[in-house]
């Protein structure tokens, strides 16, 4: 026995607590280094539920308004976007309507950052490999990895259901709505873990987890879209947010869905770890291939090498762009047969426009216009990452002007979001069949340009001022901005206040007329913020990591 | 440009970050065409030092003269005549090495086809791999590449040899050997005494951001001790009679004793009284010169620094 104890380490190794070795001490140093971030998504989303439910009962406050909330609660439009209203007539069901898709798709982006984060982004920047050299297992630190953020999501579901149960709904759904988001959320640590694994970079690996969830989330749209009445269709149950969907909490609370969710965490993670005894650390399981060994040109012109870093980023936006207009056109003309305009609570819902078409089609627009905008952020981004990054150095260190290199990468956000607000419009307008006109819907599409060149002109600044911190603070922003211009109603700001931020600002054409002195606004603010920040920028110390 | 303009002045640098001192009244100096050592421990301030000739960070004060001109507001079009090699290199991970020298060697103004392929060869680099998957040997050699390719006046190297292996440093060495013969004025960051002895005219030595010790190598060698090593055919002892005599080591008819410049010739001729069988003479090393500076406060050095921060 006491023989044992001296050689722990010996006797461990050839059982499979040796991959393991080192499990405890990788959670809390996992913790240790993101704790605030995993305070912020716990605390953020649960208080989503007390904030709408308050809003909500505002809205709807009695039982009547709630049963002529219902008959009219189901259009596409609902279902596309936030699932099948199958519970509409009680504050629970429509508190479920309004905040559950965003609650369980911000778990899930939780989920993939965090895992790509401490996973794939740290072996890619050299830190696995000194931690593994470490008397630690080869799972370990992934296990703890996947450990962590399925934590997250299982505090975020309790603080749901505690706050759900605070706000005296029902019992057994409120602990139904916390299992279904925090099953989501699951979902997508297993979903991340082999994303981790198969690329061999950390943005590669986030852009794979979001490429899964946009897609997830687009099948269940589809299906949603064309279920008969709130009978779900067998496409939603291809789609793990289908299956959180359809627990139904505060109508059926089915909880075997749950169960579905959880086996496919598993599944993903032990995919995952089988995928990490088999290559090498630092490597993905696709190796790296040659290139060319000379530059052209173009490349080597501070633009063209702009262009190039971001070549992969720019491809994924504009092919969202595509989709997304492709999918709000389809959509927009499904409700052309379904909507009756005259009623008096879709139009509420809809902002107040002319016709219920309209209202529908300018905030398809904004979401457009809301995609350019995280496309200009992460663009933009990408320049402080090049200093941080210690690349810019050598490249000011020939003959090149600060300005001159800043402006390229101006010049791809800029080009960049134009390019896809002015296509994802045309498309929407194109497979619309008739519901609006693609030159028109471009236009309006294009009006949010000023209020994305105001995102970029926020990012400059900080870049000037604040760099260490502009990323972070430029996300943010950014993401204030969103919930005000999606949610603001919701959140019972006033017009003025939801007018008063980038995206609200903007006149929702084509349900709005159009504005010039709004745009003509916007568009100072930006140059101003610019300017500032270009010449910040060129008079500051250049500060690598 | 008037040959007596040196490529380097330096006078009484200062900057501050935070609270925290990097450079504190520094002096540096490269000759036109000369090859100038500049040695320090890890942050003594040699790469901020760079960073402010490079026109990437503002000086608090203290004035830099780069090739004659401001390396702060002149630094796009002073950058044309210069290359440099950081210490650290830090590619695109997703573009090949041939691809990231034509990048740097293009902003500064072109690329010799032939030089840079002569290079590549002469580094065994191969230049259709991707930034990604290079050892940190790899990655200096694609900034060295891309800076000798040049055709700048003044190279600027930190650290330049970090990570390559002896062959590669016997590469470089040739190389900066060219450099000099064509003209080129080389400041040559380091903590290698050796290729800082094989390579350098003149030599630097900075301590917590000040200048502590600059000159001709052979000039400053000339101010410090020789050592000497002697086997004599009686007790060695004997020697530290003889005046001039320091830090004498006596084993038996052995003995190792250092000289001022000054005693030498004294000193050889008691030491030739006393039928000497071998005699080695072997003057101050750089080593020995930098450690002068830094090895009596070394054990005290740590402590100081972090009460002032």
């Amino acid at each position: 026995m006491s023989a044992a104890a001296a050689l722990p380490r010996r006797a461990a190794a050839p059982s499979s607590a040796g991959t393991l070795a080192g499990f405890g001490p990788s959670v809390r140093f996992i913790l240790r280094r993101n704790w605030l971030r995993l305070l912020v998504w716990a605390v953020v989303l649960a208080l989503m539920i007390p904030i709408v439910y308050t809003s909500q009962q505002a809205a709807f406050p009695t039982q009547a308004d709630r049963n002529a909330y219902a008959n009219v609660a189901n259009t596409p439009a609902i279902a596309a976007m936030t699932g099948l209203p199958y519970a509409a007539g009680s504050l629970g069901g429509i508190l479920v309507i309004k905040i559950w898709m965003t609650l369980a798709v911000a778990l899930g982006l939780a989920s993939i950052f965090l895992v790509a984060r401490n996973g794939r982004a740290d072996e890619e920047a050299g830190r696995t490999e000194l931690l593994r050299g470490t008397a630690l297992g080869r799972h370990a630190f992934s296990l703890a990895n996947y450990a962590v953020a399925g934590g997250l999501c299982v505090v975020t579901g309790l603080l749901i259901s505690l706050l759900a149960l605070q706000d005296g709904l029902p019992a057994a759904g409120s602990w139904v709505l916390g299992g279904s988001v925090a099953g989501v959320g699951l979902a997508f640590v297993g979903i991340a873990a082999p994303c981790g694994q198969l690329s061999s970079t950390g943005r590669g690996a986030n852009s794979l987890g979001v490429a899964v969830l946009a897609v997830t989330y687009l099948v269940r749209a589809v299906g949603d879209v064309n279920a008969g009445g709130t009978q779900v269709t067998a496409l939603s149950w291809f789609s793990p947010i289908g299956w959180g969907q359809n627990m139904r909490p505060f109508a059926q609370d089915t909880w075997w869905p749950f169960l579905a969710l959880l086996a496919l965490a598993a599944a993903g993670c032990l995919l995952a770890l089988g995928i990490e005894s088999r290559r090498d650390v630092g490597l993905g399981l696709v190796a790296a291939g040659r290139g060319p060994a000379r530059a052209t040109a173009f490349l080597a012109s501070p633009l063209g090498l702009s262009l190039r870093l971001q070549r992969a980023t720019l491809i994924s936006w504009l092919c969202g762009a595509v989709v997304a207009g492709l999918f709000f056109g389809g959509v927009a003309k499904a409700m052309t047969t379904v909507l009756d305009p005259s009623n008096a609570y879709a139009q509420a819902f809809l902002g107040g426009s002319r016709t219920l078409l309209d209202g529908v089609l300018g905030t398809f627009v904004l979401f457009i216009g809301l995609l350019a905008g995280a496309f200009a952020v992460q663009s933009l981004s990408g320049a402080r990452a090049e200093e941080s990054g210690g690349r810019l150095e050598p490249q000011l260190a020939g003959s090149l002007a600060r300005s001159r290199w800043l402006g390229a990468h101006v010049a791809v956000a800029a080009g960049g979001s134009a390019a896809m607000l002015v296509l994802g419009g045309w498309l929407a307008g194109v497979s619309s069949d008739g519901a609006a006109t693609a030159p028109a819907l471009a236009g309006a599409a294009l009006a949010y340009w000023p209020a994305v060149l105001v995102m970029m002109g926020v990012l400059l600044f900080l870049h000037g001022f604040a760099p260490r911190l502009g990323t972070g603070l430029g996300w943010a922003v950014y993401g204030i901005s969103v919930v005000v211009a999606m949610f603001g109603p919701l959140l019972s700001l006033s017009d003025s206040a939801i007018k008063a931020t980038p995206f609200g600002a903007v006149p929702r054409m084509p349900a709005d007329g159009f504005a010039l002195p709004p745009l003509l606004l916007l568009a100072s603010i930006a140059l101003v913020l610019g300017i500032l920040g270009m010449r910040r920028f060129s008079t500051r110390d250049i500060m690598p990591e | 440009m008037s040959p007596t303009i040196p490529a380097i002045e330096v006078s009484g640098l200062r900057k501050r970050f935070g609270r925290t001192t990097a450079l504190d009244g520094l002096d540096l100096r490269v000759e036109r065409g000369a090859v100038a050592g500049f040695l320090g421990p890890n942050g003594a301030g040699k790469s901020t030092t760079i960073r402010i000739l490079l026109g990437l960070m503002r000086s608090d004060g203290g004035s830099a003269t780069l090739l004659g001109g401001d390396p702060w507001h002149d630094a796009v079009a002073l950058h044309r005549r210069l290359a440099y090699v950081p210490g650290d290199v830090s590619l695109w991970p997703n573009l090949t090495g041939g691809q990231a020298i034509d990048i740097l060697s293009r902003l500064r103004g072109g690329v010799d086809k032939a030089r840079r392929d002569g290079l590549l060869d002469r580094f065994g680099l191969d230049p259709t791999k991707k930034a990604r998957s290079y050892s940190k040997g790899n990655r200096q050699k694609v900034a060295l590449v891309a800076a000798l390719a040049s055709d700048a006046e003044l190279l600027v190297l930190d650290e330049p040899t970090s990570g390559l292996d002896p062959l590669m440093e016997g590469v470089f060495t040739d190389c900066i050997r060219e450099a000099k013969a064509q003209g080129r004025s080389v400041l040559l960051s380091s903590h290698i005494f050796a290729e800082v002895e094989k390579l350098c005219d003149t030599v630097t030595i900075i301590r917590e951001g000040r200048t502590v010790e600059s000159g001709r190598l052979d000039e400053l060698r000339h101010l410090h001790r020789t050592t000497i090593s002697v086997v004599l055919d009686r007790d060695a002892a004997i020697l530290a009679s003889v005046p001039g005599v320091n830090e004498l080591v006596a084993d038996g008819a052995k003995a190792t004793f250092t000289v001022g410049g000054a005693e030498l010739g004294g000193v050889l001729a008691a030491v030739a009284s006393y039928s000497p069988r071998q005699l080695v003479s072997s003057p101050p090393s750089l080593e020995e010169l930098f450690l002068r500076h830094y090895g009596a406060v070394d054990a005290a050095a740590p402590a100081r620094t972090a009460g002032v921060r």
